[in-house]
């Protein structure tokens, strides 16, 4: 009987011992709520603060479709995964451009509360993404990665 | 007791521990069998079952037939054995390799239990026979995969059934001078709860054999070399606590600590803290410690009985590989499952890794490209890729940090997908418990 007390006692300490360590957590890193308010960090220089605003507009149509900005950026890698994309999330044409709309104003006025656009500017911004036509929001979003980073 | 050791003895302990290795000797050749035949997943994962099944199914079959012309049953089971091994060597597509490891398996049972009644003349008794038996195939299931594992490396994944073939045609030589008796009495019945509680361990030890292997060698990128140093911890502590653990009495206390242990050490795998070769060390000697005392006290008392020596070794060894098909059949469908799910939180874990990172904004979806490229190309591959590969501007201090965060997220997301099958395999050691302390007063001898 002393063998399986020493055997249960060694099993028990060594779980433990994995699990104090953080065993039960080590998988990858949960992506953040896209719905959440992120903090604005201070800008330095035009390409970031194009980069915040690109984020900010995919947390905005993350948030609506119901997924993480992270799967969105994934989307975009060819037209295939676009399309699966789409017919996974239900997500028409119709509804990219009411996002993409959606998206950009939140991601302008983010900018704006966060000092990284002068009111001006971001009233500017505004009225410009609520009078492009609906075709060439879709483009927008869908080349939003090529627009902003186009060296990529 | 000591036991001489003849060459006879030895010669018989071979095969049996060669026939035993075979079940989990191909485990680390699984990546390269997989890259030459382009299959699914699936249908490699047939390459170990199909033995196993082979050998389940005709043990005790063999065994029966054995118990009267031992002879005759370990020479023929050991020419076919090593036909179906140079036909494994040579398979021209995945289906005959299949085929012939199905030969393997069920030559390989003819082999194991002739071997039995072989070894009880040898060595002048069925007790010391048992134990022998019992250590040699404890050796041989243990060191399977790292003997696999270091051959595929050196020469080759054909090179492990090459190697048999003329290693098992040497055993012939066992049959020189053997004065086996035919065994007259009648076969009786198995000991239904040891062989329970063996097909529950042996479930139990399909994780640690095989899962841990393709963790090392898939997951962590070691090589196949690397991957059977390793994995040699586990046979090392089995064998010293299988030599070492004869004093720990009654026989179900014995095994009942086995079973505890391998739980204990899978459910440390399960809830591995990081990613690395070193975490494994304390699980594996547990899972060994526990193989070693478990595996030699359920065969002692399985064989232990009136009925023919061979045919109670039959049960044992159906036992067993009926265990690791359904270790196999339970582990896989759920690692894959898992496997593929984290791929999935991998992905947007690094993306977020690469939209988050101090590198230039304009580089950051060239980068998240380039990496989801290295991982379709490593899938082609059934690896984990080296993101570092996949990055330019290692110089700079961002972009290595970078790749250090996202191989980060890789190995916490592959060694998250091996848990649940760890945890399942720490649940049917513990499950093993139950036949043990049910069929500990029911030993006949």
């Amino acid at each position: 009987m002393r063998a399986l007390a020493w055997s249960a006692g060694a099993s028990a300490l060594l779980v433990a011992v994995y699990l104090a360590l953080g065993g039960a957590s080590y998988a990858p890193a949960s992506v953040a709520d896209p719905c959440a308010p992120r903090d604005w960090s201070e800008p330095r220089g035009v390409n970031e603060v194009g980069e915040q605003i690109v984020l900010s507009a995919l947390d905005g149509a993350a948030c609506r479709i119901g997924v993480s900005r992270e799967d969105i950026v994934l989307a975009f890698e060819d037209q295939d995964s676009l399309e699966a994309f789409g017919r996974e999330h239900g997500v028409t044409e119709a509804e990219l451009e009411r996002l993409a709309r959606t998206g950009l104003e939140r991601a302008v006025t983010d900018a704006k509360n966060a000092g990284a656009l002068s009111p001006r500017l971001a009233n500017l911004i505004r009225g410009v993404v609520g009078r492009i036509p609906p075709g060439l929001l879709i483009g927008l979003l869908d080349r939003v990665p090529d627009l902003v980073f186009p060296d990529s | 007791m000591e036991i001489t050791v003849r060459p006879h003895v030895l010669l018989l302990g071979l095969t049996v521990g060669v026939a035993l290795a075979d079940s989990s000797v191909v485990t680390l050749a699984l990546p390269r069998i997989l890259a030459d035949y382009d299959v699914a997943i699936g249908t490699l994962a047939w390459v170990l079952t199909s033995y196993n099944l082979g050998l389940a199914l005709t043990a005790v079959p063999a065994a029966f037939v054995a118990r009267r012309r031992p002879s005759m049953v370990f020479g023929v089971s050991i020419v076919v054995f090593s036909a179906a091994s140079l036909a494994c060597a040579f398979a021209p597509s995945i289906w005959v390799l299949i085929g012939a490891r199905a030969v393997q398996g069920m030559a390989g049972a003819g082999v194991v239990c002739a071997a039995l009644d072989l070894l009880s003349q040898a060595t002048g008794g069925d007790a010391p026979a048992a134990r022998v038996w019992a250590l040699s195939g404890i050796i041989g299931a243990a060191f399977g995969p790292a003997a696999g594992g270091i051959l595929t490396q050196l020469l080759g994944w054909q090179s492990i059934f090459l190697v048999q073939a003329p290693v098992m045609g040497i055993a012939l030589l066992a049959l020189r001078g053997a004065t086996a008796v035919p065994v007259e009495e009648p076969a009786g019945r198995p000991h239904v709860a040891a062989n329970l509680a063996l097909l529950l361990v042996s479930g139990a030890l399909v994780a640690s054999s095989f899962l841990l292997v393709i963790l090392l060698i898939n997951g962590w990128r070691l090589q196949p070399l690397e991957a059977g140093l390793v994995v040699t911890l586990m046979p090392l502590a089995a064998i010293v606590a299988a030599r070492t653990g004869g004093r720990i009495t009654p026989l179900s206390a014995r095994a009942a600590s086995g079973a505890i242990l391998i739980a204990g050490g899978s459910a440390a795998l399960g809830w591995l803290p990081h990613a690395g070769a070193r975490w494994t060390i304390a699980p594996q000697i547990a899972i060994g410690t526990g193989l070693g005392l478990a595996l030699s006290a359920l065969t002692e008392r399985a064989l232990a009985g009136r009925s023919a020596q061979a045919v109670r070794g039959g049960w044992t060894i159906a036992a067993r590989h009926a265990g690791i098909v359904l270790g196999l059949v339970l582990l896989t469908p759920l690692f894959t499952a898992d496997l593929e799910r984290n791929e999935d939180d991998a992905l947007s874990a690094g993306a977020a890794v690469v939209l988050e990172s101090e590198i230039p904004p304009l580089q950051k979806i060239g980068v998240a490209r380039d990496i989801l490229v290295a991982v379709e190309k490593a899938q082609e591959d059934a690896m984990v890729p080296d993101v570092s590969d996949s990055i330019d501007h290692q110089d700079d201090n961002a972009y290595r940090e970078l790749a250090s965060d996202l191989q980060k997220q890789l190995n916490r997301a592959v060694t998250n997908a091996f848990s649940r099958s760890f945890l399942v395999a720490a649940a049917l050691g513990l499950l093993a418990l139950a036949p043990i302390f049910v069929g500990r007063r029911d030993v006949t001898v």
